[in-house]
């Protein structure tokens, strides 16, 4: 302390001086301040000096009696607050709360200026001596001689459960008294609330929505039940967001969650006639989107929804694929499965949120029942071949699309991808050769969408069929070009140059062409052959077609559109009226299945029956005698007549087509096991299987019975061999 | 003019009669004097009878602290005449609750090249310090022997904190209320370690003890670091040879882990600890003399690795290369280091094995070593390095840590310790015991 003090120090010489000659200084200061603190809560405050009464603290505290201050604050405190007790205590009834709360807002105002007052101590000695600064003294001693009183502390709970019980009721209660006293439990500290008030709600609300839960699904059906959850849950968020601690929200609507949803889950979602199969049914779009929403709050609530959902579309998509009546139309099968997937889409995005879980589901219940029916993968190229032929006339280009897209969908989850190509390559086939398909567009974007999901190799087939098309338009200009002046007055011949391998031929057993064409035929072989050395050409006459103008006895003259078969069979009726069976088989040479089918065609269609059978029979006998139908007439000029052909494969047909995937399947599992070998050496036989199975999943679901075969044949072409010692392991040899 | 009428305050403070507007008095704020003396509660405003302005209120007090005060809350500004002495200012300031106002107003926010030398304070302790720290409300302590002297931002100094007058190693404040010191144990006794003590009072709250499975151990508590987490580090040097870097949980005071020495490194007696926020790992150095050898690691207590790592074993060593100081600097990755002579080194912390690489910017120091010479120190203060030698403290800045100021004061000897908070720098010398305060100057408005 240097001189320059002296000053200052002949001031606190002053107050020192006082405390000296005053030895009650600090009981008459103290006295000052409790009677003002009276006065504070006896609402008597304007009388009081607030100048005076801080210079009277600060001067105690600089005076070394802070302890005494401190201690008496919290004695005065306690004694008003004791008093306050008292009067709550004594309120009747209802006005219970409306006293507590009066008393907690007096207490509040009176604390504030009390700390007011009490400033520099706050400041300067409760620090110092990590005392409880005056604000939060006065909460702790509130909660002590209040709310912990033993006449206060039970009602209080009490009343607080029974409003809200009552509020739960219908009641209207007083939300601003109850959001006052709530406040307050959260004001006196996070413990006190929970202790005092939010553990028993909890455990209150737990009984309240067991009973009532039990209650409701005794006597409601599933999607009432739901709405009633529903209602109550939101009733919970907004009596919280009302009067209730943030931080309560999670934990009461928890509490409702697992009593009335997660409790009753199984029951809920396996209620007769109103569970969740029948809301399924009845594509109740918005109770499942409830139930969702609810389940999806609770634990394991999705799945037991999804495994519901899973087994229901497995079972019904079960029933669609294996139901005999379906299968008669493939159209109208594939129609089905696009309808049924339609619906769940629409199921999953409106009520499920679309889901990726549910959106999974779907598709590995599809996956698994489509694949059910062997023929899927037949029936989605004929369902195709159904639209490309004729199904699009007049549908817009999105349309068109989207309609791809749906069948795409489907042939994602086909695990025989290889057999719908073989089928679809037939099909193609057959659009292209008739000229019946309708949108060259609407076949390449298909092809293109092929192509993005299997691959090139897919697609690339069939690609060359395209190809071959053009090519052979380009051919046959060529060929009259060359040969235009001498075959104007003949028939005109049109080929379509196919590819070995990119087509689906059959074997090719030829038929007897008429010597009209014959002639013809081998003008175009000697000019083909003449701009590409090397080749060799022969003729698929079973997928040929053929306008024949033919005159009827009547004068008739008619457009016949038949297929190359047919017109041999009706060429021969130029040099004669009648023949039978036999000398048509002589004539053309065309083998027995297929001859019945083209006469039957030709004779038993009402119609179209350019000939006549004796006997009048629907099938073909080896010894019927057939003539021109004279009598023919039909409306149209131009006939078309088709082959008497199943739409459906046939049985032995399916067979063969089977047999041929079989065989194309061969040199696929053996490249696949040789990729595999190569890269790793040595493995053992289970090991194999799985990793070809895995590679070959793309295109089809592999026999393990036939890698095992196609092991044995690689090992018998010394491309692997077996372990000498563990026989169940398969080297590689390079 | 009917609104200017309400909003006038009339005082009367010690016999002198102020004028000023209730707007003026709301810059005090709530927690002060003046905020709760026109709350609504206490109704000094809205007397119907008389107009605001007629009635007097009056203060106890002196009016000529009034007045300085009065223009503080007016202008945010601090203007203390000479015939006042500070001292009797902060007590007047403390009586209205404006002690806040009066230090944001004393001094400007911290910048290493606009200090100036606020004051220099003269302590009572024998012998030399062994450190300095400062506080984060401007406040400091100097650890002298076995004794830590406390002061806070008014530079009145508290009682002082001891642990049972062991010699103290270092000190650290946890934050405005709390130090934690650390001492040598003494032999044979369960005494010295660690405590925590109140600032205020210097009293210890409590100490920090060390448990080898599960038994009680007596040790000297050396280096002291902190986290956000409220963990606190100290190297510790246990009775037999319980080495390693100690945690405790600041606020329950207890030991949390324990980072064992590993063989033929240096953990226990480490001089420096400091805590990387980024990366959550707590840099440890022991260093010349303490050891014969350098040794800097990265620890990492999760799990229990010492991520990165150097020392100076094996390396032909001249006094040019030892290394006296360590620092990391966090930004940059990099950890920087300080020689005898105040050449600066730097190592990359994302690179094991890193090497030192010198910049050889301070030859000319050489050879005016004085007789008493202190080990350069350094520290680390947004994107300012800083780095004492002899008498002075040199500042660094810029990508490529550049000398941009130098402190110097021409009393007091060399520097031995210093250290920045709360705006302030606390320079520590050996000569004399004496300790000085830069501060920045506060911003004027104008």
């Amino acid at each position: 302390m240097s001189s320059g003090h002296k000053k200052r120090n002949f001031q606190i010489e002053a107050f020192k001086h006082k405390v000296v000659v005053d030895p009650k200084y600090a009981e008459k200061t103290w006295k000052i301040l409790d009677h003002a603190i009276h006065e504070i809560y006896n609402h008597n405050a304007s009388g009081l000096s607030f100048e005076e009464l801080y210079r009277n603290a600060y001067n105690m505290v600089l005076h070394k009696f802070g302890e005494k201050l401190y201690s008496g604050l919290v004695s005065t405190m306690t004694l008003h607050l004791q008093t306050m007790s008292k009067s709550i205590e004594s309120a009747h009834g209802g006005l219970f709360l409306e006293e507590l709360n009066t008393k907690w807002s007096d207490h509040n105002k009176a604390l504030q200026m009390i700390r007011d007052i009490l400033m520099y101590m706050d400041r300067t000695f409760i620090p110092s001596t990590h005392k409880t600064p005056v604000h939060e003294l006065g909460l702790n001693l509130w909660r002590d001689n209040v709310i912990h009183s033993d006449k206060i502390q039970t009602r209080l709970l009490n009343t607080l459960l029974e409003l809200i019980l009552r509020e739960r009721m219908g009641e209207v209660i007083n939300r601003g008294l109850m959001r006052n006293i709530i406040k307050m439990l959260m004001d006196l500290g996070p413990s006190v609330y929970q202790d005092d008030f939010e553990k028993p709600f909890l455990e209150v609300s737990a009984d309240f929505y067991r009973a009532e839960s039990q209650e409701f699904i005794e006597c409601s059906d599933c999607g009432d039940y739901l709405k009633k959850a529903e209602r109550r849950l939101n009733e919970e968020i907004e009596r919280v967001s009302h009067y209730l601690d943030a931080k309560s929200e999670a934990k009461i609507t928890n509490v409702v969650e697992k009593e009335m949803v997660a409790n009753h889950m199984l029951r809920l979602v396996h209620m007769d006639n109103s569970g969740l199969v029948k809301m399924l049914l009845d594509d109740k779009l918005e109770d499942l989107g409830r139930m969702y929403t609810l389940f999806k709050r609770v634990p394991i609530g999705l799945p037991t929804i999804r495994d519901v959902l899973t087994s229901h579309i497995r079972n019904t998509g079960k029933q669609l694929v294996t139901d005999p009546e379906k299968s008669k139309n493939p159209v109208e099968f594939v129609e089905a499965l696009l309808d049924k997937k339609d619906k769940y889409d629409k199921i999953i995005a409106s009520s499920f949120s679309n889901d990726k879980t549910f959106q999974n589901a779907l598709s590995s219940s599809f996956e698994y029942f489509i694949n059910l029916n062997p023929r899927s993968p037949e029936y989605i190229s004929l369902f195709v071949d159904d639209k490309l032929r004729k199904g699009l006339k007049g549908v817009k280009e999105e349309d068109i699309e989207i309609m791809l897209d749906k069948v795409m969908m489907l042939f994602r989850y086909l695990q025989e991808k290889d057999v719908f190509e073989k089928y679809y390559k037939q099909h193609l086939a057959k659009r292209l050769l008739s000229g019946k398909t309708v949108s060259d567009d609407a076949e390449r974007s298909l092809i293109v969408k092929l192509k993005t999901e299997c691959g090139y190799q897919f697609t690339s087939k069939l690609e060359g069929m395209f190809t071959d098309m053009k090519t052979s338009q380009d051919t046959m200009q060529g060929f009259y070009s060359a040969h235009g002046g001498d075959l104007a007055s003949g028939p005109t011949l049109v080929v379509q140059v196919l590819t070995t391998g990119s087509w689906p031929t059959q074997s090719s057993i030829s038929c007897n062409l008429p010597s009209e064409l014959l002639t013809l035929c081998e003008k175009f072989r000697s000019y083909y052959l003449g701009t590409h050395t090397g080749r060799r050409l022969s003729w698929q006459t079973n997928m040929g077609t053929a306008d024949l103008r033919a005159t009827f006895g009547n004068g008739q003259k008619y457009e016949l559109n038949v297929s190359t078969y047919q017109m041999c069979v009706l060429m021969l009726f130029n040099n004669s009226d009648c023949l039978s069976y036999r000398e048509i088989e002589q004539a053309t040479e065309i083998i027995s299945s297929d001859l019945k089918r083209c006469l039957q065609s030709l004779a038993c269609v009402k119609g179209k029956n350019v000939l006549r059978k004796e006997p009048m029979s629907k099938e073909i006998g080896e010894d019927d005698v057939f003539s021109v139908n004279d009598k023919f007439t039909s409306k149209l000029r131009k006939v078309k007549i088709g082959t008497v052909v199943a739409q459906k494969e046939s049985e032995p047909e399916k067979q063969e087509t089977r047999q041929r995937v079989e065989e194309d399947r061969k040199p696929q599992i053996e490249a696949a096991v040789v990729r595999i070998m190569k890269s790793r050496r040595v493995l053992d036989h289970n090991n194999i299987i799985a990793e070809v199975t895995k590679q070959l999943q793309p295109r089809f679901l592999a026999n393990p019975s036939e890698i095992k075969k196609r092991i044995e044949s690689l090992i018998e072409r010394d491309f692997l061999e077996r372990d000498n010692v563990d026989r169940r392991l398969y080297r590689y040899l390079a | 003019m009917m609104g200017v009428q309400k909003d006038r305050v009339k005082f009367n403070v010690g016999g002198r009669i102020f004028e000023t507007t209730a707007t003026t008095l709301a810059n005090a704020g709530r927690n002060s004097l003046f905020g709760a003396m026109f709350d609504e509660n206490w109704n000094l405003q809205s007397n119907p009878a008389t107009t605001a302005a007629a009635t007097e209120h009056f203060i106890d007090r002196n009016p000529d602290c009034f007045s300085i005060l009065l223009d503080l809350l007016r202008t945010g500004e601090l203007h203390i005449p000479t015939n006042i002495p500070e001292k009797l200012l902060y007590k007047e300031a403390l009586f209205y609750g404006l002690s806040d106002h009066v230090r944001t107003a004393r001094w400007g926010p911290f910048d290493g090249n606009r200090l100036h030398l606020a004051r220099s304070v003269h302590g009572r302790a024998p012998g030399d310090g062994t450190a300095i720290r400062a506080g984060p409300d401007g406040g400091c302590c100097v650890a002298h022997g076995s004794m830590v002297h406390v002061y806070d931002w008014t530079l009145e100094e508290h009682p002082p904190i001891n642990l049972d007058y062991q010699r103290v190693n270092d000190a650290i404040w946890v934050d405005s209320d709390n130090i934690v010191i650390s001492a040598c144990e003494r032999l044979g006794r369960d005494e010295g370690g660690m405590g925590l003590f109140s600032t205020s009072n210097g009293e210890l709250r409590y100490k920090f003890h060390v448990a080898h499975e599960n038994q009680a151990k007596s040790y000297t508590g050396g280096a002291l670091s902190f986290n956000q987490d409220y963990k606190l580090f100290s190297s510790c040097k246990g009775r037999s040879n319980e080495y390693g870097i100690g945690v405790w949980d600041q606020v329950t005071g207890n030991q949390v882990d324990f980072f064992y020495e590993p063989p033929g490194w240096s953990l226990g007696e480490a001089d420096k600890l400091q805590w990387l926020h980024g990366t959550n790992c707590l840099l440890v150095a022991t260093l010349f003399p303490r050891k014969d050898n350098c040794y800097i690691g990265l620890l990492d207590f999760r799990d229990k690795s010492m991520v990165w790592s150097w020392s100076d074993i094996g390396a032909r060593i001249t006094d040019e290369r030892r290394v006296r100081d360590a620092i990391a600097m966090e930004e940059t990755n990099s950890i920087c280091v300080v020689n005898e002579y105040e050449d600066l080194g730097f190592m990359d912390l994302r690179r094991a094995g890193s090497i030192v690489r010198w910049s050889s910017r301070s030859r000319l120091m050489k050879g005016k070593m004085p007789d008493e010479p202190c080990y350069p120190k350094l520290a680390l203060h947004e994107g300012q390095l800083f780095s004492s030698m002899n008498d002075s403290v040199s500042v660094f800045a810029g990508p490529d840590w550049v000398l941009t100021s130098r402190l110097r004061n021409s009393y007091g000897g060399s520097i031995c310790d210093f250290s920045i908070g709360g705006d302030r720098l606390f320079a520590l010398h050996s000569d004399e015991n004496v300790f000085d305060i830069w501060e920045t100057r506060a911003h004027s408005i104008v």
